[in-house]
């Protein structure tokens, strides 16, 4: 490593771009939690009065990270200034949740005896501070994973990072992120949630800063297992419970791993534990607000990644299954499932085009049907043999802790969205262009790591005992 | 303790097991070791330090090097000479964004500056600023 290295020499006008590393992070770390703490204050309107103080915090994260993308979008738009717009969001943020406030729908804390039974504060014991520890140690772990270099997967380079960079150089989406050819390998039809949100963070930063960015990783999977514990709490699990579940996921290296900060799992990840949780809020009829929550979850999930609307494809299949006495519940998920997918998609249509997943060739599903079935095998055989085979041993225990767990309707459900989702996942490469091998190999590892939330909730769900609640 | 509860406590242990031993704790070592020696560096060096560049630093420092001596407003950059990998076309698109890039093309459009990577130097072209291990150019016409 060199410190002043030829070629590299420092200019004079470089000075005000070198910035101490710690620096930099803290202040990414400094503007995400100052999102957090508006979302925070917004997520009042998203949840019961009765929520525990995690979910409202990991909420808070997912509102106050749409506010900071979408005020770029904002900006980009009406032509303001980025920071003007972000300020401007933000304080419009904060005063709808002082109106909010007013009208008397803030939550109560979950150490106030107001709108909870007395008598199910939980007693701290020495279980809970372990497993509160082993999950604190899992953050610590994917946070000296991510943030040890720059950003540097491939994806990070050629599609996140990329338009990330673009639009936070050209204060603007310039139509030759769609329409250009050399850029082709950037995935044109992929959402722009995640580089909208790179943008708005390195203009509240006044430069980009491809390291820095790396904060947001732990910080979103420290925000996934503030939403796992806290959805758990809420719908009856046990505190020991709840945290052992937040402590497993946390050690899961599949999904934080090195290779994934920077790219789009991570955050959909946690969307999908969002959308997942609110889905069956809206089913189980739990609160007034779980209907805002799926669509504010469903916006964010087609937001995020392409996969979004898979899972509300999934959600949507499930909810008109639902039995009948959920009927009215089932039309209000559709409701929440259907318009911010429709809106969106409707959206990037109008204004990208017609822009083909590059990767898929759906004439496997019309001309050249005939060749999808020896297709769907390979990529089936491929999946098992470099996935799921030499990952048993975890995955055994996870089908023991399965079939130990009590059929319950919460649980069954985001076990069925991960499943539909891994299904989909697993038969989509057998559209591939270049073949199911090869996109198997590239991205289904990657992109069932994302489900692990969703069913680490799942299967928790199904283990907490009755006398839980 | 019931049998469903031994087959989840067991279960759950081996799962952390399982995942506790995905991680090399030399490996955490080093990468802790790897932040505090990268904390000090500029982001340039960090980047030339770290994986993105791994397959050939040398190429990265001619990429800076070359996007440093890019006349204002220049409306794009063609590549010659750069290692035929999809990471080294990603790494100089990203890298030299949003100036727009094509690597190792059969034209270069009009305006654009050439960006050569290693000794060649294309007939035609004049070189207007020597960056390193190659050269920025422009037609000589």
């Amino acid at each position: 490593m060199e410190g002043d290295r030829p070629g590299l020499e420092r200019r004079a006008d470089d000075a005000r771009v070198v910035t101490g590393l710690w620096l930099a992070l803290a202040q990414v770390a400094a503007i995400l939690v100052g999102s957090a703490a508006a979302g925070y204050a917004l997520a009042a309107a998203f949840l019961p009065p009765a929520a525990p103080r995690p979910e409202r915090a990991a909420w808070g994260i997912a509102l106050g990270l749409s506010l900071l993308a979408g005020s770029a979008l904002l900006a980009f738009a009406t032509g303001l200034s980025p920071v003007l717009a972000i300020m401007l969001a933000a304080a419009l943020t904060l005063s709808a949740a002082a109106f909010v406030r007013r009208r008397g729908t803030s939550p109560v804390s979950p150490l106030s005896c107001r709108g909870r039974p007395t008598g199910v504060r939980a007693v701290t014991r020495p279980i809970h501070i372990f497993l509160a520890l082993l999950a604190a140690f899992g953050v610590i772990v994917f946070s000296l994973r991510a943030l040890a270099q720059p950003l540097w997967s491939n994806d990070f380079l050629a599609i996140w990072g990329l338009k990330g960079k673009i639009l936070f150089a050209g204060a603007g989406i310039p139509r030759r992120l769609f329409t250009d050819p050399s850029l082709a390998f950037s995935h044109p039809e992929y959402p722009l949630g995640l580089p909208l949100l790179y943008a708005s963070v390195c203009f509240l930063l006044g430069r980009w800063d491809d390291h820095a960015l790396a904060v947001l990783f732990p910080f979103l999977q420290a925000a996934t297992l503030l939403a796992l514990f806290g959805w758990l709490r809420r719908r009856g699990a046990s505190v020991a419970l709840a945290l052992a579940a937040a402590a497993l996921l946390a050690q899961f290296e599949p999904l934080y791993s090195a290779f994934h900060t920077g790219l789009a799992e991570i955050p959909f990840s946690f969307v999908a534990l969002l959308f997942g949780a609110a889905f069956s809020d809206v089913l189980d009829g739990t609160d007034r607000f779980a209907v805002r929550r799926l669509a504010l979850a469903a916006f964010l999930a087609v937001s995020t990644k392409n996969e979004g609307l898979l899972l509300i494809a999934a959600a949507a299949v499930l909810a008109l299954f639902a039995p009948r006495r959920a009927s009215a519940a089932s039309r209000s998920a559709l409701a929440a499932l259907l318009v911010p997918a429709v809106f969106l998609t409707g959206i990037g249509r109008l204004w990208k085009g017609s822009l083909p997943l590059r990767d898929f060739d759906f004439s496997y599903l019309t001309a050249r049907i005939h060749e999808l079935p020896p297709r769907i095998g390979e990529a089936i055989r491929t999946a098992f043999s470099e996935i799921v085979l030499p990952a048993w041993p975890g995955l055994l225990c996870l089908g023991a802790l399965i079939a130990a767990g009590r059929s319950n309707a919460s649980g069954n459900r985001l076990l069925a969205l991960a499943l539909i989702s891994a299904l989909a996942y697993l038969l989509l490469p057998s559209l591939a262009v270049a073949g199911p091998e090869w996109l198997v190999r590239t991205s289904f590892a990657r992109t069932v790591s994302a489900l692990a939330p969703l069913t680490a909730t799942g299967i928790a769900i199904r283990l907490a005992e009755p006398r839980d609640s | 303790m019931s049998p469903r509860r031994a087959v989840v406590g067991l279960a759950s242990a081996l799962l952390l097991l399982v995942l506790l031993r995905q991680d090399d704790p030399e490996r955490l070592r080093s990468r802790a070791r790897l932040l505090g020696r990268m904390a000090p560096l500029d982001g340039t060096l960090r980047r030339l330090n770290g994986t993105a560049a791994a397959f050939d630093p040398q190429f990265y420092v001619f990429l800076e090097s070359a996007r440093r001596g890019l006349p204002p407003s220049t409306p794009g950059v063609a590549i010659l000479g750069a290692p035929a990998s999809s990471p080294a076309a990603y790494l100089a698109t990203y890298h030299l964004a949003p100036v727009p890039v094509l690597v190792a093309p059969e034209r270069v459009p009009p305006g654009w500056v050439l960006a050569v990577y290693g000794p060649q130097r294309p007939p035609g072209w004049k070189v207007i600023a020597p960056v390193w291990k190659g050269a920025l150019m422009t037609p000589a016409s």
